[in-house]
């Protein structure tokens, strides 16, 4: 069975394997995982731009991502489609897939901060509210 | 008056549900937004760091958009927002 490539959207420890861990093993958190490209694990891992997961097989990973927690794709398409749009853009522009509603800073750490999916559930925009969602709109709370 | 900045992406919904906003307030009241796209100009992205010790503390300690910044007060403003909030902060400046 084909090895695939997984990233903690906490703590952006990079796993290989068939399946992700339910526990990430570094921040502990459960079901932090999302399939990235091999691409991206190289890349987060210190290499160069090249792309190599397209929009359509990311928004089946983030699908499968959310389907493990409290979250879900936002349902307005055309909202999720611009972002995902937006995502792609900074990829293949800035070599990761960096949310298009924040900017880099230019500091690797902080900047894998803001790589899609990022850790929103600890932003004011979610965390504890009702109808919570991360910044950009792309996750909200299931209702 | 003092022109103010608008940082926005062009890929950001937000952003794109605020800019008619914005036009509105400038053709009602003469308020005048620099609107500098952050994604797609490097240049406009360095002119947004390079504010960041006034954006960041009304961005959740980070650089977000869409923001609304006064150059000359240092005042800013965040998110998406209604258009009276926006007037009344534009106003404010």
């Amino acid at each position: 069975m084909k090895k695939r490539y997984w990233r903690c959207f906490v703590c952006n420890d990079i796993h290989c394997g068939i399946a992700p861990p339910e526990l990430c093993p570094t921040c502990k958190v459960f079901s932090a995982y999302v399939e990235i490209s091999a691409g991206e694990a190289r890349r987060i891992l210190g290499g160069g731009p090249d792309v190599t997961m397209t929009s359509a097989e990311f928004r089946a990973a983030i699908e499968r991502f959310t389907a493990g927690n409290e979250f879900e794709v936002n349902p307005d398409a055309e909202k999720a489609g611009m972002l995902i749009e937006g995502i792609f853009a900074n990829e293949a522009n800035h070599g990761l897939k960096y949310c298009p509603c924040r900017v880099r800073s230019n500091e690797w750490e902080e900047d894998l901060r803001i790589v899609c999916p990022c850790n929103f559930t600890i932003h004011e925009t979610y965390k504890g509210v009702e109808d919570g969602e991360c910044w950009c709109g792309l996750f909200v709370r299931r209702t | 008056m003092a022109t103010l900045l608008m940082f926005h992406g062009r890929e950001c919904p937000h952003c794109k549900k605020m800019m008619p906003l914005v036009e509105k307030l400038e053709e009602e009241t003469g308020v005048r937004f620099d609107k500098r796209e952050i994604w797609h100009d490097e240049k406009n992205a360095d002119l947004m760091r390079s504010h960041r010790p006034a954006l960041a503390p009304r961005c959740g300690g980070q650089l977000r958009v869409p923001a609304f910044f006064n150059p000359d007060s240092g005042d800013a403003m965040c998110g998406e927002v209604e258009y009276e909030k926006l007037k009344a902060w534009a106003l404010n400046q």
